[in-house]
This record gives structure tokens, C-alpha cells and sequence, in this order.
């Protein structure tokens, strides 16, 4: 069983400032809720660079290799289409559909990798237990932690500590 | 009545101020309540009217198609020599008018133009719905359409591929990729949108219905991290694609020999024509929809006088194409191509339709060269529709006369479309309407995450106002 610990603030300053504080104190499985990507979180949080680039760089290329691969054994190999005796082998007349490959591929790893590293589709999550989390897409800015249930108490004494409001509990019995 | 309240900020603004591209700087819950209001208030008779009007005309498109299909596409215009006519001059159109939301999308948002930020959603919206008009033309052209599976390469029991030599098969990769790519985009756009539907929701069924498109959306900073460098991405490949798009487009013709078809400006020229009569329909789309929903303080005047701008720098550019088609023909001593820009387009039977094109395209524009003009609403929507006649025109122009008189006389013949013909264009406008005014009914039309984003950052420069110069 895990529980979260989740606290309000009204101002995005003010949650970097709680983050920060929280994460020094110790505090893990913290995390940030908030209507609009807010500024210094990442460093406040200590969370590294995103990996989307990389996904995207394998998808993209995996488009291209796959594009060519396809042209050519296709149209070369499995079935060679005699256009008046052109070269079966000709790479410029591949490039349209290499590149639409390409973008295709890159986009939907982009995509669906983004939806992955956050656990998508999740219809629900013990944080929206708590009515007052509704603020998050809105106006609310707001600080998680996930911890046990032992220290729950604790971790809502820091946040409200570190200024946070609506503090609140939720405690996730089928466990995460 | 944020309406009045919102026009009411507009009307107070000093006119030797330039026009900001958000009015005031209203909070996080303003800017919600205000985009989110077309969602969650009553249906309006408006709508409602509007509504009936798009659907009847989409059922038209579906009782033309489906006696086309159950006909045969003898029930068209087309003849022996004009194969092609209204099936790809709209096909050409409405991809075209989808390109102008990629433009301001992604090609803007690499190049952190601001003004993007409140129209964006919107012009998304009309590629998705546009593009899935021009979808329909192709599928239909092949005159078997039950057998469209055949372009894509499956593993068949007939043992054959697809030749992708063929610019027909670029185009099935192209502008399925380009449609799978808007989706996403738009899609991904979304979704901090749907979660804060789903978290103002009054109703469970709202609540539940958005709950489901927004994934589970938490606003988490673990995410945002990620969602903001995939959104760049996205940007990222689509700007290549969109350009590549209407290349692809412009080689269906390019490839081929027929006169006035394979002038070495044709991509360039589809593109820029392209962006032209996007920026014609959003600005046709916008004017209307910031009226009826108030959004004057959002979609300020500066963004529509920066469309303007759009359309005379594309509309100059889409001249130039025009001029240089004419001038290979003369300087290249090809007599077909001459024939076919010189006699055939301007003084034969389709010349009405050629000076039409001549008057939109290249006359229309110039007209926002006047503040005056940029920053009238009428004259702004007016020129816009005009701008979407002369781009359609052009699109006919290009492929009936060509096709018309080509090289032996004893091929000529004449093309009169059919009543199917019309009836299949205005319906794809009917399902057009009907998909755009479904967009406006249940989504915000202005992304309400990014105008937050947009203040922000307006209140970041104002404290720090030499930033921005360089």
C-alpha cells in the first residue's frame, strides 16, 4: 500500500520553492501538478533531460531504413516492376515515400512514447481522490509525494510546513 | 457576460498603441472560464442553423458518392481528354487550405512567433477536417474504390507490390502521413485542454466523456518535461513534411509531360499557393467564430493583420509562380507551352475562370499593402473568400486546360461538370462545416493552456523589456 501526500499552491514560485525544500529534506517520489508547464521545476525536482528526443531519433530512423527496405525489396526484388526499363535500383525515386516513412514513424513513436513514459492511458489515479486536485488544470499548483503509508503524516507536516494549503491524503490500497 | 466585458477591453484600447496579442493580462481561472464558456454553455440557435445547413449538404455528399460509386464515375464530367477534373482540382484545394494550419502550428512555433499561440487550435482543426475532405476525392478517382486497399504494400494472395515509382503512390504516403501527423499533433495539443474540461465538468457524463480523451492527464512535471520537448518535435517534423506535402502534390503533375504542367517551380509554387489559401480560410473560419464566441480579447486584431500580411507575402509569391510559368513558356520556344499560356488560358473557352484566378490572386492581395484594409473585418473576410475562389480556380485552370488541348487537335474536347460533380464539392464543404462547427461545439478553439503560457511569458518581457530587442 502506498499513500500520497498532496498539498496546494497558489503560486508557481512558491511550489519551486516547496519542491526544493521537500527534496532537500529528504523527501522522494515527489512530483509537480500544474495547469501550464512551470519554470525551474525540473532542477527543483531533480529530474533529467527527457528521453522523447532519443525515442524520436530510433523512430525516425527506423522510418528510413524501413522506407528503403521496403522500395527496394518490393519493387526490386520480391516483384521487379519494369518501368520501360529504367533501373529497377533507383534511390531518387525513393525519397518521397523514404521521408514520409521517416516523419510517419518518428511522429508516432513521439507520440506514443510520450504517452508511455506517462503511463497512458490512465483513466484513474489515487491524486484524484482529492476534489480540490481539480485545480491542477486550472489555477492550482500542486506538490505530490508518494511515500508509505507510515510517513504520511510527516510529509504533510513538511508540506504544510513549506506553505502549502488544502493539504490532503489519499491512501492507495490496491498499490501502485 | 465576459462577451460584452471582452469587446468592451478591445474598444478601450488607444489606437496609436500597437495592438497587443492578448488583451489585459487576465488570470489562469479567467482564461478558462472564458475559452471554456462555448463548451459549457446551451447550444445556440445559431449553431444550431448553421448545423442543419453543413449536415443536409454532407448528406448530399454521401447521396452523390454513394450513386457514383454504385454508378460508375461516368456520372462525373470527366471525359477522354480531361481524365482529371473536379476529383483532384479539389483534392489540390483542400489540401491546400490544410496547410495553412501546419504552417501556424509548427513553422511558427519553431520561430517563437507569439501571435501563433491563439489561433493555432483553430487552424489545426481546419487541416484535420480539410484533409479529410481531400481524402475523399483520390479514393473516389480510382473508380473502383472497394479496391483502394490495393495502394497500400500488403502482403496479397495476387503476389504484387505497389509501384512506388509513382508519384500516385507518393501521394497515398504523403497525405496519409500528413493526416496521421495533424491527428497527433492536434491530439497531443489537447490534452491538458481535455483535462481541464474534465476537471470543470458539472456533469459526470462531461466528466466522464473528457476524462477518457484526456488519458488520465495529471499536469504531472514529470510529464510536462517530456510533453513540452515531444511537442517541439512534432513541430519539428512537421514543418519538412508540410512543405513536402504539396511538393508531392505538385509532382502528381510535374512528372507527367503535358504542357503547362512541368514548369521546374512547381513545388515552391503549390506550397506558397498552398499557405495562401490556408491563411484565405482560417481567416474566412476565425472572423465569424471570435465574433459569436467574443474572443476579441484573445484573437486581437493583430493576429488578423499579421494573417493579412501572410496572404500578400504568399499571394506575391503565388504571382511570381504565375509569371515565371509564363515566362519558361516564352523564353523555353516550346510551342505547346506557349500555345497553352498565351492562347489557350487566356483567350479560350475557360478564359472567364483564368482572369478570375488572375483577379483574386493576383489583385486581391495587394489590397493589405493599407493598414486600413488589414484591420477591417469586412474587407478582411470578404478578400479571404476571395482568395478561396482564386485558388480553386487556379487548381482548374491548371488541370482542365492542360488536359483540354494538348498536343493533337483531333483529342480535344470540352469539360462541363455534373450536377455529381457539384454536388460532391459542396457536400465535402457541408461535412467540412459539420466536423469544424462539432470542433466548436465541444472543444475549446483556443487552446486555454497555451494562452495561460502566452501571459506568462507577456508578464516575463514586460519586467524585462530589453530582452526581447537584439
Amino acid at each position: 500500500m502506498k499513500s500520497y501526500v498532496l498539498g496546494e499552491f497558489t503560486e508557481e514560485a512558491a511550489l519551486v520553492a516547496a519542491a526544493r525544500s521537500l527534496r532537500e529534506q529528504g523527501w522522494a517520489g515527489l512530483d509537480a501538478h500544474s495547469p501550464v508547464p512551470v519554470h525551474g521545476i525540473d532542477e527543483a525536482l531533480g529530474l533529467e533531460r527527457s528521453v522523447v528526443p532519443l525515442i524520436a531519433l530510433i523512430g525516425a530512423l527506423t522510418g528510413t531504413v524501413a522506407g528503403i527496405a521496403m522500395q527496394w525489396w518490393m519493387n526490386a526484388v520480391d516483384y521487379p516492376i519494369n518501368v520501360g526499363g529504367r533501373a529497377l535500383v533507383s534511390p531518387p525515386t525513393w525519397v518521397p515515400i523514404a521521408f514520409e516513412t521517416t516523419v510517419a514513424l518518428a511522429a508516432l513513436s513521439i507520440v506514443f512514447g510520450l504517452f508511455a513514459l506517462g503511463g497512458f492511458p490512465r483513466l484513474h489515479h489515487p491524486v484524484f481522490e482529492v476534489e480540490g486536485f481539480r485545480t491542477a488544470s486550472v489555477d492550482g499548483f500542486w506538490l505530490s509525494a508518494e511515500v508509505e503509508p507510515a510517513r504520511a503524516e510527516a510529509a504533510a507536516e513538511a508540506l504544510r510546513k513549506a506553505g502549502a494549503r488544502n493539504v490532503s491524503r489519499v491512501d492507495d490500497e490496491e498499490g501502485t | 457576460m465576459a462577451m460584452s466585458e471582452a469587446a468592451a477591453k478591445v474598444d478601450k484600447l488607444d489606437v496609436l498603441e500597437p495592438v497587443p496579442v492578448l488583451v489585459g493580462r487576465p488570470g489562469d481561472r479567467e482564461i478558462n472560464d472564458q475559452l471554456f464558456q462555448p463548451v459549457w454553455t446551451q447550444t445556440r440557435r445559431t449553431w444550431l442553423a448553421l448545423f442543419a445547413i453543413c449536415v443536409s449538404l454532407a448528406g448530399l455528399l454521401f447521396l452523390a458518392i454513394a450513386y457514383t460509386v454504385a454508378t460508375g464515375i461516368g456520372v462525373w464530367g470527366n471525359n477522354v481528354p480531361v481524365g482529371w477534373a473536379f476529383d483532384i482540382i479539389n483534392f489540390v484545394w483542400w489540401i491546400g487550405i490544410g496547410h495553412a494550419g501546419t504552417l501556424i502550428s509548427a513553422i511558427l512555433l519553431l520561430f517563437q512567433q507569439k501571435w501563433r499561440t491563439s489561433i493555432n487550435r483553430f487552424a489545426e482543426a481546419m487541416t484535420l477536417f480539410a484533409v479529410m475532405q481531400a481524402l475523399i476525392f483520390p479514393a473516389l478517382h480510382t473508380g473502383r474504390p472497394w479496391f483502394d486497399f490495393w495502394l497500400f504494400p500488403y502482403p496479397s494472395t495476387l503476389a504484387l507490390w505497389p509501384n512506388f515509382k509513382s508519384p500516385l503512390m507518393w501521394d497515398v504516403f504523403a497525405v496519409n502521413t500528413y493526416f496521421l501527423v495533424s491527428l497527433l499533433f492536434w491530439y497531443v495539443g489537447l490534452l491538458p485542454d481535455l483535462a481541464a474540461l474534465r476537471d470543470t465538468s458539472k456533469s459526470r457524463t462531461a466528466r466522464i466523456a473528457y476524462g477518457i480523451f484526456a488519458l488520465g492527464w495529471r499536469g504531472s512535471a514529470r510529464l510536462w518535461r517530456h510533453y513540452r520537448i515531444a511537442y517541439l518535435l512534432l513541430a519539428g517534423i512537421s514543418t519538412p513534411l508540410v512543405l513536402s506535402v504539396h511538393t508531392i502534390v505538385s509532382f502528381d503533375f510535374a512528372v507527367s509531360v503535358l504542357p503547362g504542367w512541368h514548369t521546374t517551380i512547381f513545388p515552391p509554387y503549390f506550397v506558397a499557393g498552398a499557405i495562401f489559401s490556408g491563411f484565405a480560410m482560417v481567416l474566412t473560419l476565425v472572423i465569424p467564430a471570435r465574433k459569436a464566441f467574443g474572443f476579441e480579447n484573445v484573437i486581437t486584431g493583430k493576429h488578423l493583420e499579421n494573417m493579412a500580411k501572410v496572404m500578400l507575402a504568399t499571394g506575391m509569391m503565388v504571382s511570381y509562380g504565375y509569371l515565371m510559368e509564363h515566362f519558361h513558356a516564352w523564353y523555353g520556344g516550346n510551342r505547346f507551352e506557349f500555345d497553352t499560356f498565351f492562347k489557350t488560358r487566356m483567350f479560350g473557352p475557360y478564359a472567364p475562370v483564368y482572369w478570375t484566378m488572375i483577379a483574386c490572386n493576383v489583385i486581391t492581395p495587394h489590397i493589405f499593402w493599407w493598414k486600413k484594409a488589414r484591420t477591417s473585418l469586412w474587407v478582411l473576410w470578404i478578400a479571404s473568400i476571395l482568395v478561396n475562389v482564386g485558388m480553386w480556380t487556379e487548381r482548374f485552370i491548371i488541370i482542365v486546360t492542360s488536359l483540354h488541348r494538348d498536343y493533337l487537335p483531333s483529342s480535344w474536347a470540352q469539360y462541363t461538370p455534373t450536377w455529381v460533380d457539384w454536388s460532391i464539392y459542396a457536400g465535402t464543404i457541408g461535412m467540412f462545416g459539420t466536423l469544424f462547427l462539432l470542433f466548436l461545439r465541444f472543444v475549446p478553439s483556443v487552446s486555454a493552456s497555451e494562452v495561460k503560457e502566452l501571459r506568462r511569458e507577456l508578464e516575463h518581457e514586460a519586467h524585462a523589456p530589453a530582452a526581447g530587442h537584439g
